[in-house]
């Protein structure tokens, strides 16, 4: 009886998360998979079905192909960038003998800085007529078109987001360092371990699961860029910086293909949540293998 | 026994809720047009720049003055991401006003194909609008390949090219080049004298959005073509010859390092560039932001260049134009309000010389360059006449619905690679051409 009453309480409680679910999830999904085998261009009033046309034309298409691709190359540059940074700045800060907090509220901002504003003024420090350019070129002949070749534009867009990203990974893995007892560092001093050796054989074990949520985090990131490419690159040039979400807006609104957007949609979730499962799984393996979890 | 009853509650409650949230539209004038004492209301949207909204709003008050059984509601279209992408989701969210304007012939083109808006042909009152308001001629470019006219355009903005008549002096020219030879010459000068001058400095030159070729491509197609098609409904017509002489000229300015494609800011303001397209609202945010840009001082306006041997008179270019647009989900007696509105504004030349002095963009008339009542607006601002004067041979964009697409093909195959040297002109077009066939089938 009192099981009963536990279950109906817990339901009570699950419930709003339930209908949260099921409004904000599986009626969208549901309506995604729908619009997938049409060919609903937003506005019409009726909706064609065409089997699984877009699916076919998605898998064929360059844009997709180029958003598949560049996701990955996207994690191989931002994703060592953000770690190693954030990793910088949660050190220093760790270290800081007070206004720990302060600084970390400091380098937190730019996660909540809007990404149309920094991307607008990483532009304009960046045009061909900017102080930083004239000086380049007047004084070592360097004419570096940032945003027109594919990897300078590709760098450009993983250090926005590195920048904007530092703060908030850094706080995940300054608790992290926080949680290391010093006791550990003191038997280890007793033990004559030299600083290599404590950062490798004792931080990085003891913050590895920081550093995973960190690392997971920054992966999931690499799926879903958009408002700086948008702004800074248009998923140019010649598609280097084409992510799934400028692929999916570019079809959506500016093609008014809602239904092939769609099937694109559910690629690109279907890839980001089989890359991301296989990713965890080689770091927990990794984690394992080290003794580190 | 209780905590079914507040379960069953809290389940109502949230029903009730959803189902409350879904009857509302969120619009206070859909669904409800007609008040208890016989006034129609209307909503109307308008572009979202602040002269426009202001000229509606002062124009809607006047019209319900004399008609006060019809209320007109003036709000901006939100530009978040798009002004279109606002409208289609209202459409799709059945929120849609009774009448918009801000609408180009393209985006028209898509609307007009899912029955989302009116053919105002069809509408009692448009032949009045036509004739009163003196645009026999300009409407003729906005017919749709279904035959009707979807779109009322209110304004004509004949591109032209600006270029730094400063500059030009210095290098021996008192007027701006014509032909495309001409243009070649003024750029082997420019960079013989200034080295780190271009003649065209535009990144949208090496950006394949589809809006952008019409500031680039299709002026200079437009010119090269005497305003020839370029899709007739669901067929590339496309003039094979002038577009690769367009290109070729594209990559002969390239080769003599005239073109500059990296991000810069205001290269033609700063003289880093000497020729880019112009649109009579530069015009004022230069009086604004840049008032050492003198008309017929620091800069001249001309036509786009054609190709040697071509006639330099009465040279075509893209037209800029937008336009109103009544909503097929309206009720008949919004759209008859709407149409009431529409016949009233163009009633007149006095609420287009109005709409000329808020916005700068000239009014699309025939006779804008030839009647009276707009002489003042020209005495005064010298720099809009040329635009006044383009008007009977500007071509507004292609209404085919899938113009973003299509224009996207101009770009990502011949124009962006032509500019960065990847391409040669006459396989950028065929590349160019074949993508755009493979797509209208």
């Amino acid at each position: 009886m009192r099981t009963k009453h536990n279950n109906r309480l817990g339901w009570l409680f699950a419930s709003p998360y339930l209908l949260y679910g099921l409004i904000f999830f599986l009626i969208p999904l549901g309506w995604s998979f729908y619009l997938s085998i049409t060919d609903w261009n937003l506005i019409a009033p009726v909706f064609h079905h065409v089997g699984f046309d877009n699916f076919i034309k998605a898998l064929q298409s360059p844009g997709v192909h180029a958003a598949f691709i560049v996701t990955f190359k996207f994690m191989i540059v931002f994703v060592p960038m953000v770690i190693a940074s954030s990793l910088i700045v949660a050190l220093v800060v760790h270290g800081l003998p007070r206004f720990k907090g302060l600084f970390l509220i400091g380098f937190f901002l730019p996660y909540l800085a809007s990404g149309v504003v920094s991307s607008f003024i990483v532009k304009g420090f960046l045009s061909y007529n900017s102080p930083v350019n004239t000086f380049l070129r007047s004084s070592f002949g360097l004419d570096v078109n940032w945003l027109g070749t594919p990897f300078s534009a590709l760098l450009v867009v993983s250090i926005i987001m590195a920048w904007k990203f530092t703060g908030y990974y850094a706080l995940i893995l300054t608790s992290g360092f926080e949680s290391i007892s010093k006791e550990i560092y003191e038997a280890a001093a007793i033990d004559g371990v030299n600083g290599w050796q404590r950062f490798w054989r004792i931080t990085l074990p003891l913050l590895y699961p920081a550093l995973f949520t960190t690392l997971i985090l920054s992966i999931g990131v690499t799926f879903g860029i958009f408002t700086e490419v948008y702004q800074l690159t248009g998923g140019g040039p010649n598609f280097a910086t084409n992510t799934w979400q400028m692929e999916i807006y570019k079809q959506a609104f500016q093609n008014l293909s809602a239904g092939y957007a769609s099937a694109v949609a559910l690629i690109a979730s279907v890839v980001t949540f089989i890359s991301i499962f296989i990713i965890r799984k080689f770091l927990e393996m990794w984690g394992k293998r080290n003794g580190w979890t | 026994m209780k905590m079914k009853k507040a379960a069953s509650l809290l389940l109502g409650a949230s029903l009730t809720v959803s189902a409350l949230s879904a009857c509302s539209t969120g619009n206070p004038g859909s669904g409800d047009s007609a008040s208890k004492n016989g006034t129609t209301t209307i909503e109307f949207w308008a572009a979202p720049n602040p002269p426009q909204q202001a000229y509606w709003k002062e124009t809607a008050k006047a019209f319900e003055k004399d008609h006060p059984k019809i209320k007109i509601k003036v709000s901006p279209i939100k530009e978040s991401p798009t002004s279109e992408a606002s409208i289609q989701s209202a459409i799709a969210g059945k929120e849609a006003p009774t009448m918009s304007e801000n609408i180009n012939r393209g985006f028209a083109a898509q609307l007009a194909e899912s029955k989302a808006i009116e053919p105002l042909n069809k509408l009692d009152g448009y032949n009045d609008i036509i004739k009163s308001r003196n645009m026999n001629n300009t409407i003729k470019g906005w017919k749709f390949s279904d035959g009707n006219q979807y779109v009322l355009p209110i304004y004509s903005n004949a591109m032209l090219f600006g270029w730094r008549l400063d500059i030009l002096k210095k290098l021996g020219y008192n007027e701006p080049p014509k032909t495309y030879s001409e243009v070649l010459d003024v750029t082997k000068k420019l960079k013989a004298k200034y080295p780190d001058k271009y003649l065209w400095a535009k990144p949208d030159l090496a950006d394949p959005t589809a809006w952008k070729r019409w500031f680039d491509f299709f002026m200079l197609y437009d010119a090269a073509t005497q305003g020839n098609n370029f899709i007739e409904g669901s067929k590339l017509v496309a003039d094979d010859k002038a577009g690769v002489d367009v290109l070729n000229f594209m990559n002969d300015i390239r080769k003599e390092k005239g073109i500059l494609t990296k991000q810069s800011k205001d290269p033609f303001e700063t003289g880093l560039g000497i020729f880019t397209d112009i649109g009579p609202w530069t015009l004022s945010y230069w009086a604004e932001k840049f008032p050492e840009m003198k008309y017929n001082e620091t800069f001249a306006l001309s036509t786009p260049p054609v190709p040697d041997g071509a006639s330099t008179k009465d040279v075509s270019t893209f037209a800029d134009t937008k336009g109103l647009v009544i909503y097929s989900s309206a009720p008949d007696n919004e759209k008859k309000a709407a149409m009431e509105f529409m016949k009233w504004v163009y009633s007149k030349p006095e609420n287009d010389v109005k709409w000329m002095e808020k916005t700068n963009l000239p009014p699309a008339r025939d006779d804008l360059a030839s009647n009276d009542s707009f002489k003042a607006i020209f005495d005064k601002n010298p720099a809009l006449k040329p635009y006044a004067e383009a008007i009977p041979n500007a071509v507004p964009s292609i209404d085919n619905a899938k113009y973003n697409e299509l224009q996207t093909y101009i770009g990502q195959y011949a124009v962006n690679t032509v500019v960065k040297g990847e391409v040669q002109p006459k396989k950028g077009w065929e590349k160019m051409k074949q993508a755009i066939e493979g797509d209208l089938k």
